[in-house]
């Protein structure tokens, strides 16, 4: 490139500045547009045009294979009648109520402990993170294995104890149980990280004025820590509760979708949505109408607690 | 602090640490029993003798070798195609501010709230037409375009200062040229934090990977070993053998990269 500068007619160019300027302004945009244009097109075809497609696939009969047929508002006023779909949705949201809340505990728990300066801190803090990184397939598989009912090392402990044993998989509470402990196990360590960098950014100052003011440890933490925390608190409740609004791994591998009984215990929105789209025959166009139904469940969800922070939780004056 | 609090605190910890640490010591415990060692009851905690039955099952029972290096070639794939298409758009975005940026940007920001796990019907439809369909660029394709990722390299790269960015452009220096030597070495955490976030996300994948890949040649680790799982009778030694062998590369690229990753877990709370 830097030998061409040496030709004459770019010497030529420097003289008429104004239409090189604006030339270039033109270049950038092109540039610009060129630049974007992977992640535009790529947004186009698999969000606009996917979400499109997923709309008017709702309103047909359509299967695997083969064309469809409009039928109008049938899917949607299928939902309404269809018991399957109502266990997936309240399976969904006793799910949210449960583990929700318990990611927030476990992680404020973690975050507060490694607040504190003490030996081990650093293997702490990995510990804390394996959740994070190890594969979720198998952490799954782990559990499945410990709340096993015959063989399971959770019932051997139980029966030490005295108490019978307890068929998890095989009941709806065992089940609430079981997806809660394995949800907040593989889901709590980001929240972790969110928490403690957040109680880090909290000013000592806060804390020694409220000291002199004769506040207790506990009366700090409620008063001081955790509404300053607000902001992070948020974050971690609503990317929280997205994610088990779109449970799936869990339960899937869990109660496969072969357990034709037990299977309902753990059946949530996303993972009926599977079955009826992959493994069921002509009802495509009825799982498109779930999976919008899921969208303007979780978009409503996400706008009710938009609203809610608005309310409860305290952002700093630069904020 | 005092005494009693510190005692309790030290409690915790362990208490905590040891309950996260149980389900994988229990895994790995069981990985080296037999299966017969598996059906005692009750269960012993300790396998004798230790048996690597398991692991060879797993050897026999899936292509362990082929999904681990479909894995390699996924997530790394996935990585660097997602860091290229949201580094040019967040330059676009934040460096030349092309008109419309705004706008863009705003689209952007909306898409982060819709999951991708609703468009999984349509992306069949568009991978399938595309005959795809049981190739390892089918796990990524419609993951690569990472609105979350632009978004996150576009807080970073609104933050270099303009006048090196217009130094470099009064040399005569082309974009491409101010991305790749400018823009980039000076915003090595935040494409760092985003590789490792992408990583982990290919690593998490399962509804999307059984869906468009049939064949067990075609998959990942994670939906490869979900295959294991029996239908009537489950050889929990060589399921846990499977998890172990899984589970590990990453555990082991976690301890070496630990502050690294911790780093991309506090980038990804960034508002």
């Amino acid at each position: 490139m830097s030998s061409t500068r040496t030709l004459p007619w770019v010497e030529v160019r420097p003289t008429s500045g104004r239409i090189r300027r604006r030339g270039l302004g033109r270049r950038d945009t092109l540039v610009g547009f060129l630049f974007l244009s992977p992640l535009l097109v790529g947004l186009l075809v698999f969000r606009f045009y996917g979400f499109g497609y997923n709309v008017w696939l709702s309103f047909r009969k359509a299967g695997a294979f083969g064309p469809t047929t409009f039928n109008g508002l049938d899917n949607y006023a299928e939902l309404l009648s269809d018991s399957q779909f109502s266990v997936a949705l309240v399976n969904t949201f006793k799910f949210c109520v449960l583990v929700v809340p318990a990611v927030a505990i476990v992680s404020l728990l973690c975050a507060t402990l490694m607040q504190h300066r003490f030996r081990g801190e650093t293997a702490f803090r990995v510990v804390v993170f394996l959740p994070a990184v190890c594969l979720p397939t198998a952490m799954i598989f782990a559990f499945g294995w410990l709340f096993q009912t015959q063989y399971g090392l959770v019932n051997a402990a139980i029966q030490r104890l005295g108490a019978s044993p307890v068929s998890w998989l095989g009941s709806s509470a065992g089940v609430a149980v079981v997806v809660t402990v394995v949800v907040v196990y593989l889901s709590f360590s980001v929240p972790t990280i969110i928490l403690y960098a957040g109680m880090q950014d909290i000013p000592t100052e806060v804390y020694e004025a409220s000291m002199l003011d004769g506040a207790g440890p506990v009366r700090r933490y409620f008063s001081i820590t955790l509404p300053l925390l607000g902001p992070s608190l948020f974050f971690v409740l609503l990317t929280t509760t997205i994610g088990v609004l779109k449970l799936f791994d869990v339960v899937y591998l869990l109660l496969p979708p072969e357990q034709s009984i037990s299977v309902n215990y753990g059946m949530t929105v996303l993972y009926y949505y599977y079955q009826l789209a992959f493994l069921g025959v002509g009802q495509r166009g009825y799982a498109a109408a779930i999976s919008l139904v899921l969208f303007v469940l979780i978009l409503v969800v996400s706008l009710i607690m938009f609203q809610l922070q608005r309310r409860f939780v305290h952002y700093g004056e630069d904020s | 602090m005092p005494l009693r609090v510190r005692g309790l605190s030290y409690l915790l910890v362990a208490v905590v640490g040891l309950v996260i640490l149980a389900p994988f010591a229990w895994m790995v415990i069981t990985a080296l029993m037999t299966t017969a060692q598996t059906l005692q009851i009750p269960p012993s905690p300790i396998p004798s003798p230790l048996s690597l039955d398991g692991a060879q099952q797993v050897l026999q029972k899936l292509p362990f070798l082929r999904l681990l290096g479909n894995t390699i070639v996924v997530s790394i794939g996935r990585a660097v195609v997602t860091l290229i298409i949201c580094s040019l758009a967040a330059y676009a975005l934040a460096i030349i501010k092309v008109r419309g940026a705004r706008l863009i940007l705003l689209v952007v920001l909306t898409l982060i709230m819709v999951p991708g796990d609703i468009f999984i019907i349509p992306s069949f439809s568009i991978v399938s037409a595309l005959h795809l369909t049981n190739t390892l660029v089918a796990l990524v394709l419609p993951n690569v375009f990472d609105v979350f990722g632009v978004f996150l390299l576009y807080q970073f790269f609104r933050g270099i200062p303009r006048e090196l960015v217009e130094a470099a452009r009064i040399d005569g220096a082309s974009h491409a040229r101010i991305l790749f030597t400018i823009v980039v070495p000076v915003s090595r955490s935040g494409l760092s934090a985003l590789a490792i976030l992408t990583v982990l996300n290919e690593w998490k994948e399962l509804l999307w990977p059984i869906v468009v890949n049939r064949d067990v040649d075609r998959l990942t680790l994670g939906p490869g070993i979900a295959l294991l799982r029996g239908t009537a009778v489950t050889d929990w030694n060589v399921l846990m053998s499977a998890g172990v062998m899984a589970a590990l590369p990453m555990i082991l690229i976690f301890l070496v990269l630990q502050r690294n990753f911790v780093a991309s877990f506090v980038t990804s709370g960034l508002k």
